[in-house]
C-alpha cells in the first residue's frame, strides 16, 4: 500500500506489530521510539527477514529537539513518506485528582499535541503529491467517558473523522483505528497485572489481529477502524446507551 | 449558588455574562483574563451595581508563570473558590494544513492543557471540602467533526462526563456547557464580520440565555449542558447520523 511508512512508538506494542506486517508486505520503513536497543534489534530482523529498508530514528518525541528530527523526516522531499503510523502513547491512573499533574501534561503533549504536529507536517508533502496515508492510533476507549486517556482518544477520533472528509477528496486519508484491549506491554508498563487484568478473556485482543483488521480499514480510506466484530458491536451499544450509564461504568473503576 | 467563582476569559462574551448573572445572585468573584482595563472597568461596575467582592487576576494563561498564579488563586485554602468556570478560548480558520503549527498547539493548550491544569488545581481542595462545581464551556462543535477546534472541546465534554460521574458522590460535579452559535466577539477576532458567518439566523443564540439556561444545569450537577432546544435537538440527531455526514455539516461558520 504504501512505499515508505514512519511508524512512532515503534519499538513494542502495535507500532511494532505495524513494523512487522508492513515489512511483510513489502514497505520501508522509518522507525521511531526513544528505546534504541529494540528500535536497532528490529531494523535489523525486518531487514533480514524481508528484506526492506528499515531506518532507524532514536527520539524522545517529547523533547522538542528529537521530536523535530521527525518532524524534518516527514518532510523531506527527497525521501517522500507516504504512510504515517502515529502509535507512540503511554497510560496513567484513572484517578486524575491524585495524578501528578505533569504526568497529565505529559500525557496529553504525547496523545494529541504529539500526533497533530506530526500530521500537520505530513500533510503537507502528502497533499503535495495528491497520496498519502495517515493513521492514528486511538481506543475504543475514545467513545466513552474514561478519563484523560479517553477524552485524547476521542479527540484523535473526532479530528481523524474532519481530516479524512476534509482531505481524502485530495488523495490523503486519515483514519483513526481504535483497538479494545490489546495483548502488549501496554497495561504492564502501567503498573497493572499481566493476565487479564479481571476482564473475561474474550475482551483481549491480539495484536496481529488488530492491525491486519486496521490495515484493510486504512487501505479503503476510511475515517475510523474498530478491529473486530465484538468491538464493533460494542462501540454501536455505545452511541444508543445513555452516556450517565457508560460514565458511571468507566468513572466507577479504579 | 457558590460563594466564589474564577471565571476565565472573564473580560468578554461568555464570561463576562457569567460574571454578571453570578455577581447578580450575590457570587463573589475572581476575574481572569490578560486585558486588565477591560477587567478593572466590568469589576467596578459589578461592585457598585451588586455590591459583591470582585477580584481582578490579568493573567496570560499561555504563559506559564501567570497560569501558575491563577493556579495557586484556586487552591489558596484561606480563600477557597467554589466555582471555577473554564471559559478563555479563541477559534482559528479550518485550514488546518495552512494553518501555523504553533497557533495550533497554542490553541489546544489554551482549550486543553489550561483547563485541565485548573481543574487539577481546583479539585483538589473541592474534594477535601466535599463541595464544588467546575464548568468548562465546551461548545456544540464537540458533537461534531470540526477540525481541532471540534476535537478540543469534545475532550473537554469527554472529560467532564468522566469527571462527573467520578467525583459527582464526593460533591464535586463537573458540567461541560455545549453552546451553539452564540453572539460573542468571538467570531469578530476570527475576522468573520457579524452576519458574515455563513450561518442561519435561527441558528444564533443569546449570551444570556446561553448562560442563564446553563447556570439552572450547573445547579443541578449536569454532565452536559447544551441551552436551548433547538440546539439539544441538533445534538441527539448527532448521535444517530453517520460521522461522515456531520463532518460537512462542521464546515459552517469558519473559513
Amino acid at each position: 500500500m504504501a512505499r515508505t511508512a514512519l511508524i512512532t512508538g515503534a519499538s513494542s506494542g502495535l507500532g511494532a506489530e505495524y513494523a512487522r506486517q508492513l515489512a511483510a508486505r513489502g514497505t520501508d520503513l522509518v522507525l521511531v521510539s526513544p528505546e534504541r536497543d529494540a528500535l536497532v534489534e528490529l531494523a535489523a530482523q525486518l531487514g533480514a527477514s524481508f528484506g526492506v529498508e528499515v531506518d532507524v530514528l532514536v527520539a524522545d518525541l517529547l523533547v522538542k529537539r528529537e521530536r523535530a528530527q521527525v518532524v524534518r523526516r516527514l518532510s523531506d522531499p527527497a525521501r517522500p513518506v507516504d504512510l504515517l503510523v502515529n502509535s507512540a502513547g503511554f497510560g496513567v491512573h484513572l484517578h486524575f485528582d491524585r495524578n501528578d499533574i505533569d504526568d497529565e501534561v505529559r500525557h496529553l503533549k504525547l496523545h494529541v499535541e504529539v500526533p497533530m504536529r506530526l500530521t500537520h507536517a505530513a500533510l503537507g508533502p502528502m497533499l503535495e503529491r495528491g497520496s498519502g496515508r495517515i493513521v492514528n492510533v486511538a481506543s475504543v476507549a475514545g467513545f466513552v467517558p474514561f478519563s484523560t486517556y479517553g477524552a485524547c482518544k476521542g479527540w484523535l477520533i473526532s479530528f481523524s473523522e474532519w481530516a479524512n472528509g476534509r482531505y481524502s477528496a485530495r488523495g490523503v486519508t486519515v483514519t483513526a483505528v481504535c483497538p479494545g484491549f490489546t495483548r502488549t506491554r501496554f497495561h504492564e508498563r502501567m503498573g497493572l497485572p499481566r493476565r487479564e487484568m479481571g476482564l473475561p478473556r474474550w475482551m483481549w485482543l491480539d495484536a496481529r489481529e488488530v492491525v491486519r483488521g486496521s490495515l484493510r480499514d486504512i487501505a479503503r480510506g476510511r475515517s475510523r477502524s474498530v478491529p473486530t466484530l465484538r468491538y464493533k458491536l460494542a462501540v454501536a451499544l455505545s452511541r444508543v446507551v445513555p452516556s450517565r450509564i457508560v460514565g458511571s461504568i468507566t468513572g466507577g473503576r479504579q | 449558588m457558590a460563594r466564589t467563582a474564577l471565571i476565565t476569559g472573564a473580560s468578554s462574551g461568555l464570561g463576562a455574562e457569567y460574571a454578571r448573572q453570578l455577581a447578580a445572585r450575590g457570587t463573589d468573584l475572581v476575574l481572569v483574563a490578560r486585558d486588565e482595563d477591560a477587567l478593572r472597568e466590568l469589576a467596578g461596575s459589578l461592585v457598585a451595581e451588586y455590591g459583591v467582592g470582585v477580584e481582578v487576576l490579568a493573567a496570560d494563561l499561555l504563559v506559564s508563570s501567570e497560569l501558575e498564579r491563577v493556579a495557586q488563586r484556586l487552591t489558596d485554602p484561606r480563600h477557597p473558590v467554589d466555582m471555577l468556570v473554564n471559559n478563555a478560548g479563541f477559534g482559528l480558520p479550518l485550514a488546518f494544513d495552512r494553518n501555523d503549527i504553533d497557533d495550533e498547539v497554542r490553541h489546544l493548550e489554551l482549550l486543553v492543557e489550561v483547563p485541565m491544569r485548573l481543574m487539577h488545581a481546583a479539585l483538589g481542595q473541592m474534594l477535601q471540602r466535599g463541595s464544588g462545581r467546575i464548568v468548562n464551556i465546551a461548545s456544540v462543535a464537540g458533537f461534531i467533526p470540526r477540525s481541532t477546534y471540534g476535537a478540543c472541546k469534545g475532550w473537554l465534554i469527554s472529560f467532564s462526563r468522566w469527571a462527573n460521574g467520578r467525583y459527582a458522590r464526593r460533591g464535586v460535579t463537573v458540567t461541560a456547557v455545549c453552546p451553539g452559535f452564540t453572539h460573542t466577539s468571538f467570531h469578530e477576532r476570527m475576522g468573520l464580520q457579524p452576519g458574515q458567518e455563513g450561518v442561519a439566523q435561527w441558528m444564533w443564540l443569546d449570551a444570556r440565555d446561553v448562560v442563564a439556561e446553563s447556570l439552572r444545569d450547573i445547579a443541578r450537577g449536569k454532565a452536559v449542558s447544551v441551552p436551548s432546544l433547538r440546539y439539544r435537538a441538533i445534538v441527539a440527531v448527532t448521535r444517530v447520523v453517520p460521522a461522515r455526514l456531520l463532518s460537512r455539516a462542521g464546515a459552517r461558520g469558519r473559513r
